[in-house]
């Protein structure tokens, strides 16, 4: 089963141009499945970087504006693209120059393999 | 201040016996007002906790509540508690979900797969069918 969510992912991965690493892990920033290319930053993909997310999620949501749902972060050579599925967390990692509109739009199409893994992780 | 003046103001009123002159205020003061709501507030929270206990208890529960729904409201990064898990216990999460995912099912992620253009796969026989006619065209364009 995971080699098939794997290969789902993968096939995405290639699709979209720039694109170097789709990540669902928990909040706590560990994983349940990772596709990533050799141009992925090591750090970028780290639990403690990633858990960050929670922590952001929690205080945003005391700004008033209602839940946070998508945190987008642009550095100078990589875009950080965060989306809240609770209890799971999408993370996708890009180069600048990728298209992040094409990466929001893929929110639906992993619709299910979300919706499936958060099971896994609700069990815990 | 205000309070103390609407508070001579009223004295001035009752031995006037209510009557309208120049030292009348047009509008009701608005501070001393504000005071009265604020008094019926606080008295409200305490009140609502105050089962059999003593009053002190009480006003010390209500402050401390107001406290910490302070607190959560606050946002302060500098104060947030980063927990961090260590190598192990990361290693040992990341092994349950591997076998909670190999016990997934399948079947629902693989027919939910929708994508904007659809695969062709017999090209040749679209490509090979014959041109429309001349007639047809002209039909067609005739409009």
């Amino acid at each position: 089963m995971a080699e098939e969510i794997k290969k789902i992912l993968q096939d995405i991965l290639t699709k979209v141009p720039d694109l170097h690493c789709i990540l669902i892990t928990d909040r706590d920033g560990v994983s349940v499945a990772k596709v990533c290319t050799e141009k992925a930053t090591e750090s970028g993909t780290r639990f403690g970087f990633i858990s960050t997310f929670g922590l952001a999620v929690d205080q945003g949501s005391k700004l008033g504006l209602g839940k946070t749902s998508t945190l987008i972060c642009y550095y100078s050579q990589y875009q950080v693209i965060q989306m809240n599925k609770s209890p799971l967390v999408l993370t996708f990692i890009a180069s600048k120059k990728c298209n992040t509109g094409l990466i929001m739009a893929l929110e639906n199409q992993l619709e299910p393999i979300i919706s499936e893994l958060s099971m896994v992780v609700a069990e815990t | 201040m205000g309070c103390c003046y609407s508070y001579f103001c009223n004295d001035d009123r009752s031995s006037h016996g209510g009557d309208v002159n120049e030292r009348t205020h047009l509008l009701v003061d608005p501070v001393s007002n504000n005071c009265n709501v604020q008094r019926a507030n606080s008295e409200d929270i305490l009140t609502r906790n105050s089962n059999n206990v003593p009053k002190k208890t009480d006003e010390q529960s209500a402050l401390n509540k107001i406290l910490q729904e302070f607190a959560t409201n606050v946002i302060d990064v500098g104060a947030l508690d980063s927990h961090t898990l260590q190598q192990n216990e990361y290693l040992e999460r990341m092994r349950l979900y591997d076998l909670r995912v190999q016990r997934c099912n399948k079947s629902k992620i693989l027919t939910k797969k929708k994508y904007i253009l659809q695969d062709i796969p017999t090209t040749d026989k679209i490509l090979s069918v014959d041109p429309l006619s001349k007639d047809d065209i002209k039909m067609v364009c005739i409009t």
